[in-house]
């Protein structure tokens, strides 16, 4: 009953279900890319040629098809973000959780390294990291989930600290109600909308930051990555000098937006249809 | 309360001296050997020998950390490999374009984003509250190379109209023409900066005024008969503001180093640009203290902004 008013209440909210159904085209892309287009390596016929019936997207500087490199581009980018939000939600939910509830020795010392990584600067930092693990995708994805779970961990122990300040705690300890129940029964499920809404934001940013550091040159050299082929893009000149390519970095970064674009409509999606109070 | 801001300064201070270890051990663990990149290949062992022992790196890893500790503890950041020069001249000299850039986009995205959420909580549903998601939607998934390729591409390719990178032309001139000159060369960084900010600061504004406006005792301002306007101003703002006053802080604390996509794309001369060219130079004094004052920068914006949630709102006991 509860799971088919969620169902019912989600396909309601149209942007939802449009980020629902692009995310799983994308999906469909990444999975079936071999179908889709073949890999593309070596050189093609002719170098910057504009969308045309046989190439949608144009080719680039060294005559490959952009649209074929978008389709591989898909995978790298749906492992990297599912792999960072794994790790992500693995230590940044029972941290923040733990942290926002107990106020003793053990919340303090996990606040406190909540705040030490908040404190690192991301970017940089991935930047620095990158170039030191080696540029293969899985180091990628957890240099960004392990970066991205104090976003995670700030937002369950903020919401955490607000809500067991709230009557119905206070009432479910007076019952004697045990720290285990009162956490996982009356807090987690409260914290569903805005940590689930993180989740998505996490997948969305974890893309970002791959296609950044593919863009700056730190990512996988032997991958097609929606970054590297902006990387590609930029370093020959294709945004201000003349002749102007714009389908090799158009279309490359369309489909950036339009993905996040999509985790993102998803997770409002979801988040209204959980939250009672926007459902109606 | 006095108590209160005392332990947090010193939980600042303990945050900062983590972070720089972090970043000391972290840097010192990159593969490539810095001495190997500087130097002619053609130069003898004995040269190589000098200079690290110049550099302070033929000491033990231990060694090397106590004396950048006692160092930093005296503002003293060591000399940077690729310049020679003090790391802390090099940084400031990068330290205030990172902040002009910085206090143009914050300026902007409160003062512009939070009147935005406001009016859009205020008429919920309208054509302007949908309007104001859908460019939420966009602004808080913006990939910051997308914007800025095409901007470059509308505002200096195709019109001609601005710069395409660097912070100024030289000679950069003086005065009026000074200022006219740095300014038309941040507006498209500041541009791609604050499009995605003030999306988040509306954003946040926006959800938790429509929350606030639930809530019961703002149905009872309204049933004694008190308008609209005196309702959300004394009532409602007050506790409206905590989240986007918390995002605000986070989103400044990153903006100083999280500038280096921009900076990088528009060649803007700052902090982040910095941190990426020093990776490639693998100058690790630079790195380290680009990651210090980057530390220092959060940990005073995070304390400023606890200390204001703790003013605006007593329910959170911080202290406890």
């Amino acid at each position: 009953m509860q799971n088919r008013t969620f169902i019912q209440a989600f396909v309601r909210n149209k942007l939802g279900l449009i980020g629902f159904i692009g995310v799983m085209i994308i999906v469909a892309l990444g999975i079936f890319a071999p179908a889709i287009a073949s890999y593309p390596k070596g050189y093609g016929p002719v170098t910057l040629q504009p969308p045309s019936g046989a190439n949608w997207f144009g080719t680039d500087g060294l005559g490959l098809d952009v649209f074929a490199e978008v389709v591989w581009g898909a995978r790298t980018s749906l492992y990297v973000s599912f792999m960072a939000v794994g790790v992500a939600a693995v230590i940044g939910i029972p941290s923040g959780l733990i942290s926002g509830y107990k106020k003793g020795t053990l919340g303090a010392i996990i606040d406190t390294i909540i705040d030490i990584f908040l404190t690192l600067p991301m970017l940089p930092l991935m930047i620095v990291i990158a170039a030191i693990v080696g540029s293969s995708i899985t180091n990628v994805a957890l240099v960004i989930g392990i970066l991205a779970w104090p976003s995670l961990a700030r937002v369950t122990r903020n919401s955490t600290m607000k809500i067991s300040e709230m009557q119905y705690i206070e009432a479910a300890k007076c019952l004697g109600i045990s720290s285990r129940t009162i956490l996982f029964k009356h807090i987690l499920l409260n914290l569903a909308g805005p940590v689930l809404v993180n989740m998505t934001l996490v997948m969305a940013t974890a893309v970002l930051s791959e296609s950044g550091l593919s863009f700056l040159g730190l990512g996988d050299p032997s991958t097609w990555s929606w970054g590297s082929i902006l990387k590609k893009a930029w370093d020959s000149g294709a945004i201000i000098d003349t002749p102007n390519p714009w389908w090799w970095w158009f279309f490359t970064s369309a489909f950036i937006m339009v993905y996040v674009i999509c985790f993102n409509l998803l997770g409002n999606g979801i988040n209204d249809a959980l939250n009672p109070k926007t459902r109606d | 309360m006095g108590n209160y801001i005392i332990r947090r300064i010193l939980k600042g201070l303990l945050t900062i001296f983590v972070s720089a270890t972090i970043a000391f051990f972290i840097i010192r663990l990159m593969p490539a050997d810095p001495v190997t990149l500087l130097i002619d290949p053609k130069m003898g062992p004995e040269v190589k020998q000098e200079m690290m022992h110049q550099f302070g790196l033929d000491k033990s890893i231990g060694e090397q950390y106590v004396i950048f500790i006692q160092q930093g503890l005296t503002g003293n950041l060591g000399i940077s490999f690729k310049t020679r020069e003090p790391v802390m001249d090099v940084l400031m000299q990068k330290l205030p374009w990172t902040l002009l850039l910085l206090s143009i986009v914050v300026t902007l995205m409160l003062a512009i984003g939070i009147p935005i959420g406001m009016l859009a909580a205020k008429k919920r549903n309208s054509w302007f509250d949908k309007f104001i998601s859908v460019f939420i939607v966009m602004g808080i998934s913006i990939f910051i190379p997308f914007l800025s390729f095409a901007l470059l591409y509308i505002f200096s390719y195709r019109l001609g109209l601005l710069p395409s990178g660097g912070a100024y032309t030289p000679p950069p001139g003086h005065g009026i023409a000074y200022i006219i000159n740095v300014g038309k060369h941040a507006i498209l960084p500041a541009l791609t900066l604050f499009v995605g900010n003030v999306a988040t600061i509306i954003l946040y504004t926006r959800n938790s005024m429509n929350e606030v406006l639930k809530e019961d005792y703002i149905r009872t301002a309204f049933s004694k008969g008190w308008n609209e306007k005196y309702v959300v101003r004394t009532h409602a703002l007050k506790n409206a503001m905590i989240p986007t006053i918390t995002v605000s802080g986070l989103i400044i604390g990153s903006m100083v180093g999280g500038a280096v996509m921009t900076e990088t794309v528009y060649g803007w001369p700052g902090v982040g640009r910095l941190i990426f060219d020093s990776v490639s130079a693998l100058d690790f004094p630079v790195l380290q203290g680009a990651f210090i004052i980057l530390a220092v920068a959060v940990v005073t914006v995070n304390i400023v902004t606890d200390l204001v949630v703790a003013w605006l709102d007593p329910r959170i006991k911080l202290g406890g």
